[in-house]
Formats: structure tokens, sequence, C-alpha cells
């Protein structure tokens, strides 16, 4: 996030695009309610009619898929309306003459026709946005799980730039994390192409002094992401793979060609705190400890690390995470696995990658955290970022095109399937999360969501279970009639085992940056026959 | 003569008489835990245990008298059928530093755990519990116990009343068992002054002026008699409950429980009872699968309609004690004061 989680409920207009917020992050969405309840405005894009959706004063409710196209109407709205940031784009922005000219260029109808969305609405967004000072967007994997992911990024990077909505408090452009420590470990570069801190793996200095602490050499070419690694399949480089915490059985898209790479490894080892699908393929399981009975930190998505304390001592024979990489390490002689102390990580992590300059634990002890960039022991840390200027100086406007998802309906498979969370009594693939009786008991089974028009359509009893098929694979699943979702699309999430949806999601996805496309798949329906 | 219901504890003998206190029965008290949370804890040693009488213990006596997870009977399986037996016998236990609005709590959930019939497992703790509480001469920033009528001081329900003077406790006997315990370990204690008198007067006239939240508590309770709340107010509190539960759980007197057998071995198991809340789905879902509360609109009707309209209407007095927990731990922002600050705005209908 550009912005800070506290900033929200000052902001005057809340557009949250991709996010089923109230499912996903409640106190984030606590915040953006409390802003409602002071006046601000909310605008929500999704295809589905979330709860937050319900409480919007203007609800796009798009095709899956389609994002681009909104985004570049609604800003196309926003120059004929003359609401443009003018001064703003002179000062701290570049290339803004390409983006106009091609938003000129657009046929607003096309636009309507494509999204499925009528102009009189976008318009409607458009003007409550541009004319806010204050607006802020947040999105979430409704907008990067695409094979346009980026684009989509860039598109609302374009549109919060074309206001000025970026720089300031109360106004910025804020990705909200889906883990709880997802943005640490993206800071400590567990991405395939960058150090610590974003420091580009082409950075002469930085790559110099991570080989002289870590007294190796450091590759200078990006590595895999994970859809690469798991979908490498039997003819694959990889014989070996160690997955900590992560269930890809179940969580990573077209699951058959996971299982086959992972059963042809030479060797899988995984950590986690209870056997997952992914651990009963292993050959080495190591049982790791729970958030209670480890200490370390916590970067949450408004960047701020904070830090957490052992409750228990480790139950069992599980160890804490980094008590098991620092025994791997050590048996496979890497040096200066010997950290003796969370602390003395930390010393290394502020030594070695600036934004965590200042991160000292003594100064994480006093209060409820820091927010990066943190440069040095007196700075303060930072509220929201880009004052003054952008990272790489003046923000540059790039024209995205909408293009379609890499499957669309047709008459075989008729439906969009969207796959996301489906409740907040579950967390991913629910490996932790059905260990507790009481939230088994609250939300016990995967229910596909349908329109009622659907329904009614292929005679289905309420409750009544069905087959989804894509060209990859099938799952039998029931069915709930709600008006979430629109006729044609249906939902579901990828909690549960018995219906694991992601053997039908497609394995395309985005060229950059690698996320796959589970938000949009084609599917049938089909009612089980009763033999 | 000597009016054994009053007496002054001067502060240099509240150790000493707990020591003796402990030795008789279980000593539970506020205790500040190294991570700085005070909780009531069970006192091992009263010379390194830190009671801590100025901040507000974050449970009440719930986990004590009802706690979270209990046995009820253990059963067999033999050839002649089950066979269950009762779980094990409690402690007597003293309760020191208790606040006004838990004990109002525990008198509460006597009355519930009363009717129809007495529930054995809960008396058997609460028949051998003693309560002392403590007058808060300073209510802490959530707290709205003079609005819902359970404090700051009380008028009964405890076994004996300490309010802190400054350099003496003002000690008062509201039970018999308290005045047992005065008449006991009457060496302690001196007799009350006119002086004593005054001072916890003032104290009681000052305490008035210190609460922060201003809650319309009995207005609403009146309301709700005979007006219903718009649908609209449900619906927005709906939307933002995450069904956490941490209401009910905090709440001294929220008393849902289920209760289940776990079995231990193919022959042997337990009966089950827990915790839990009128606001998870799960408590009021049928098992063909419908629901006669939709969590959508209805979610928090039950639990602020019971404590506010049903038990107001039956006891005279709402079942909120106003003791403020439900403030902090309510992760959507709908507590129980959301609801009642809306519905004294006259949005109802």
């Amino acid at each position: 996030m550009t912005n800070s989680i506290g900033e929200l409920q000052g902001a005057d207009v809340l557009l949250v695009t991709g996010s089923n917020t109230t499912e996903t992050h409640p106190q984030i969405a606590r915040n953006i309610l409390e802003g409602v309840d002071r006046g601000a405005k909310l605008i929500v894009i999704d295809p589905r009619k979330t709860e937050l959706a319900r409480q919007a004063h203007v609800h796009l409710a798009l095709r899956p898929g389609t994002d681009i196209a909104l985004v570049n109407g609604i800003m196309r709205s926003i120059i004929d309306e003359n609401l443009a940031d003018d001064l703003f784009i002179s000062m701290r922005t570049e290339q803004y003459e390409k983006l106009r000219d091609y938003l000129f260029r657009l046929n607003l109808d096309e636009i309507a026709a494509i999204t499925g969305i009528g102009l009189s609405t976008i318009r409607k967004a458009a003007k409550i946005y541009a004319r806010s000072s204050n607006a802020v967007i947040c999105y979430c994997l409704g907008v990067t799980q695409h094979t346009c992911g980026t684009d989509n990024v860039q598109a609302v990077a374009n549109l919060a730039m074309l206001t000025g909505n970026i720089e300031k408090a109360y106004g910025g452009v804020d990705p909200l994390r889906g883990q709880n420590n997802v943005q640490g470990a993206c800071d400590m570069a567990a991405l395939p192409a960058v150090l610590p801190g974003y420091q580009g793996l082409d950075n002469i200095d930085a790559r110099r002094r991570f080989q002289q602490v870590w007294n190796c050499d450091i590759p200078q070419t990006p590595g895999l992401s994970l859809t690469e690694m798991t979908h490498s399949g039997a003819e694959g480089d990889i014989r070996a793979m160690y997955i900590m915490g992560e269930n890809p059985v179940l969580s990573d898209p077209h699951l058959k060609r996971v299982e086959t790479t992972l059963k042809q490894l030479d060797f899988l080892a995984v950590s986690d705190i209870f056997l997952t699908e992914t651990a009963a393929l292993a050959h080495v399981v190591f049982p790791a400890a729970s958030f209670a009975e480890k200490g370390g930190t916590i970067t949450n998505s408004e960047r701020r690390v904070q830090l957490c304390r052992k409750a228990i001592p480790p139950i069992g024979k599980c160890r804490a995470d980094g008590h098991i990489i620092m025994e791997l390490g050590r048996r496979l002689n890497c040096p200066g696995m010997d950290f003796t102390s969370n602390a003395e990580i930390m010393e290394e992590i502020s030594l070695l990658t600036p934004i965590y300059g200042g991160m000292h634990y003594d100064r994480l002890e006093e209060n409820w955290g820091l927010q990066w960039p943190c440069w040095n022991r007196d700075h303060p840390g930072t509220k929201f970022l880009h004052k003054h200027n952008f990272t790489r100086g003046k923000g540059q406007f790039t024209i995205t095109r909408h293009r379609e998802p890499a499957e669309t309906v047709e008459t075989k498979y008729p439906f969009t399937l969207v796959t996301g969370r489906g409740s907040y009594h579950h967390y991913h693939t629910a490996t932790m999360t059905r260990n507790s009786r009481r939230l088994v008991r609250e939300y016990p089974e995967a229910l596909l969501e349908i329109n009622e028009k659907d329904s009614r359509a292929l005679q289905l009893q309420p409750g009544e279970p069905v087959e989804v098929h894509s060209r990859r694979g099938s799952v039998r699943v029931k069915t709930v009639v709600t008006d979430r979702v629109q006729p044609g699309t249906v939902f579901t999430s990828f909690h549960f085992w018995e219906v694991p949806i992601n053997q039908l999601t497609v394995d395309a996805m985005d060229s950059r940056s690698k996320c796959p496309e589970f938000k949009v798949c084609s599917v049938n329906i089909k009612k089980v026959s009763h033999a | 003569m000597l009016d054994l219901n009053e007496m002054i504890l001067p502060k240099d003998n509240l150790t000493p008489l707990l020591r003796k206190l402990a030795k008789d029965a279980r000593l539970i008290a506020p205790i500040k835990n190294s991570y700085g949370d005070t909780l009531f804890t069970v006192i091992d040693d009263i010379d390194k245990a830190a009671i801590d009488l100025e901040n507000q213990p974050q449970a009440s006596l719930k986990p004590y008298l009802l706690p979270q997870q209990e046995t009820l009977a253990t059963y067999r399986n033999t050839e002649g059928g089950y066979i269950f037996a009762e779980a094990d016998e409690e402690p007597e236990s003293i309760y020191f530093g208790v606040r006004s609005c838990d004990l109002t709590a525990v008198l509460y959930t006597d009355l519930v755990f009363s009717r129809p019939v007495k529930d054995s497992s809960y008396f058997k703790r609460r028949n051998k519990s003693l309560l002392i509480t403590i007058g808060c001469n300073h209510p802490f920033s959530n707290c709205f116990c003079e609005a819902s009528n359970s404090g700051p001081y009380l008028e009964y329900g405890y076994d004996l009343q300490f309010i802190d003077l400054g350099d003496a406790y003002f000690v008062s006997a509201g039970r018999r068992k308290g005045l047992d315990l005065l008449e006991k370990w009457l060496y302690f204690f001196r007799a009350v002054t006119d002086s004593d008198r005054e001072k916890r007067y003032q104290l009681q006239l000052e305490v008035r002026g210190k609460f922060t939240q201003n809650i319309q508590v009995s207005q609403v309770c009146q309301l709700l008699q005979d007006h219903e709340v718009d649908d609209s107010i449900w619906r927005k509190l709906s939307g933002r409950c995450y069904d956490c539960g941490g209401c009910a759980y905090v709440c001294p007197t929220c008393t849902c429980f289920s209760v289940d057998d776990a079995a231990i071995d193919e022959n042997h198991g337990l009966r089950l009872r827990s915790w839990d809340a009128c606001t998870s789905s799960g408590f009021t879902r049928m098992t063909g699968g419908h629901n006669p509360v939709d969590r959508r609109t209805d979610a928090l009707k039950r639990r602020f309609l019971h404590k506010l309209k049903y038990d107001y209407a039956e006891h005279g007095k709402p079942s909120c004690t106003g003791c403020g927990r439900c403030v902090d731990i309510c992760f959507g922002g709908v507590d129980i004061t959301t609801f009642i600050s809306l519905a004294a705005k006259g949005e109802t209908v």
C-alpha cells in the first residue's frame, strides 16, 4: 500500500477493485466502512455483488477480465469532463500525451459493450473519483490474477496519476496483500528476480555486498516463479524441491500438471504445521511450529514491520521455520547459519536492506512496529509512499489495451468460472482452519455460487450438486443460488480438497508477473445424473 | 456495639489477610503477567503475585465459573450399556478484586443456570465460591456500568465489597459467607469512623463524573419494549459482524453453550460443554440446512435484544453489565455500544 490502513478512514472516495474486502481483509473493510460512515463515497468494481458492493454508492459489475477496458473508459470520461489533474501530470509524470491520444481514439460504446456496464454508470464513477482530491484505490487479486494482471495494475496506476490521487495521505494506490506476512516475504526477496529490499540482480554494488556477507556467488539471472516450478512437468529440469507452508497440490492452477511435477521429483521436502496434501507426497516432512510457538517479525500490507512474540514453546517435535532452515543450511555446509537470536537475523536484514535500515529489534519492541522505508535508527518510518517523487523519478503513463482472457466462453463451455476465497471462516486450502471444529461447523463444505436464472435453466433444486467441467478436469460441487454472481458466471473457493477446483483453472499466466489467471476460465455445468 | 457488616482494612494488612485466606481455599485475583496482561489467576505464592487492582481484568470470572470447555461427565461403554459418571469436585475458591460489573454478571448467570432446574455443573463451582469485589473509583475507558445499573459500587450481591479509601479499604459484608470471613479474621480490621464514611460518600459522588462513555442504556431498554428497531440498523450491524464470537466469549453474561461427546477410545469418552455464540450461524442452523436466523440481516439481533429487551422486561434490568470488554474485542466495530447509540438516535419505528 502506498497509504497506511488508517488513512482509508480519512479518504473522501474509496475505489475498491477486485477485492472482496469484508471477507478477505476484515480489518481493512472496517476502515473503509467507517470512512463511508463519515461521508466518503464508495465505488466497487467487481463481477460479484459482494457485501462491500452492496454497500457501495456505485457498483461496477463488470464482465470478468475486462478491467482494462473499464479503467480506460473511466479515464476517458475523466478527460471528457475536464477533470484530469493537469498540474500533477505536468510536474510529476511523463508520456501523458500518448495515453491521452489513445484514450481519445476509444469508442465508449464499445467499452460499454465489452465490460457490460452502461456508459452512464461508468461516467458517474469517473466523476465521483476524479472530483475528489483525497481518493484511494484498493485492489486485490481480482486485478492481478489475470493474464493481463500487470497491465491491470498499470491501468490503475494511470488512473491515480491522471487525477493526482497519489503521493499523499488519503490518496494512493493500495494493493491489499493476501497473507499476513506476504509483504515481508516479498521484502525479503522470496521472489525470483530481486535481492532483499527489491534491490535488482543487476545492481552490482548490492550483489557485491550480499556476496561478501553470505560468502557465496549470487546468480545474475532471475530464477523461476512459483507456477513455472510447479508446472515444469515430467521433462522439467527441477529434480528436488523444498516447500514451506504452501499447499500447491490444491492452490496452484491446473492441478494435474502440479501433481505430475511433484511426483516425478527425485526429492521433495515439505515443512508445514499439519500434514497437508502436498506434504503427503513428500519424501521428508518437517513439522513446523505455529505462529504462537515462534518469534520474529511480520510485515503487513501497510509495510509495517511488527514484532511477534513466542507465546508458548513448540509442542512435540515441531521446530520454528528459522530453526529448520538453519539446521538444513549447516548440514549443507552453508556458511553463516549460526544465528543465535531473531534479533541477530534482524541486524543482518537492517545492514543489507536499505528500506529496513532502521528496523532494529529494540526499536520494534517499543511500539506497534515501523513502516518501511525506514532508512536508519533515527528514521520514524514512512506513513505513505512517493512524497515529492516516484521511485523511478517521474511517474510514467503507459497505454494499456483490453485483451480477452486466455479462455473465453463458447458453446461447449458456456459459463465463466471465477475462483477465490469463499468465506472468512477458511483460509486458503484450509490446512489450518479445517482443524477447528467451530470453523468447520460454520462453513462445512464447498459451494458453487450460481445465479437464479442459470439455476432455473438447469432445473436445479436448492443445494443440488452439479458437475463442473473445464477442458482440464471436472469436480462435483453443491450449488447455492445467489444474486452475488451474474448470469453466466459461477464462483467457488479453493478451500476444500473434496472440490479441488484448481483441476479446472487455466495454466495461462501473466507474461511478466507469472501470476496465473485464477479469475477466469470457461466451464460447463451438468446436472449429476441420478443413476 | 461493633457493626461487623462494615469494617476498615488498613492496606498494610491486605497481604497478611490474603495469605491467611489462601490457606483455606484457592485464591484467585487479577494478576499482571509478563506480557502486561491482567487476568484472574490462581495465586500460588502471595509474595510473588503482582496483584493488579489498577487495570480491568481482560476476562471476567466466566472462565472460572463457566469454563470455555468443561467435562460434564465421563462415560464408559459396558456390556450393560453406557455408564455415566459426574466430573470431579471443585475446590473452595475465593475470588478477590472482582469488579462490580462482573459480580452483577455472576448474579445474572446464577439465574440462568437455576431455571428450570439447577445446573449441577455450574453450581458445584458457584456454591464453593466467595466473591470479594473492589469498587471502581476510576472507571475504564469503555465502561458504562452506571448506565446499566451494575456499578461502580454495589448495594448487594457480593460476599465482601472493598472500596479503596487511599490508605485503607472500606469493607462491607453483603452475605453470610462474607460476614463469617470478617468475624474469623477480625484482628486484621478496625472499626469504621465517620470520616471513613465521609470519604466513601465523596468517592461515590466523584466517580459518577468520571465515565467517558455516554450511553443511554435504560432509555434504549425502555424504547425497545414497544418499538421495533429499523431493519436498516440490523442490516448495517450484521453486515459488519464477522461471526468471530469474540463479544460472546468476553461477555460476562453470555451463557450460550453447546455439548459434544469426545471419544477417548472405543469404550471411553467425555461429555464436553463449550462456549458457543448466538451470532454463529451454526448455532441456529437446522440439520436440513434451514436457518431461522438470516445472518445477513439478523446476526446480532438475538444478542442485543436478549440483553436489552427481553431480560429488561423480565428482570427490570438489562443483562449487559457495562463492562465494555466487547468494545475492544469487536472486529467489525459493531459492539453493543454502537447498537445502543444507533437505537438511541431514534432510528426505530
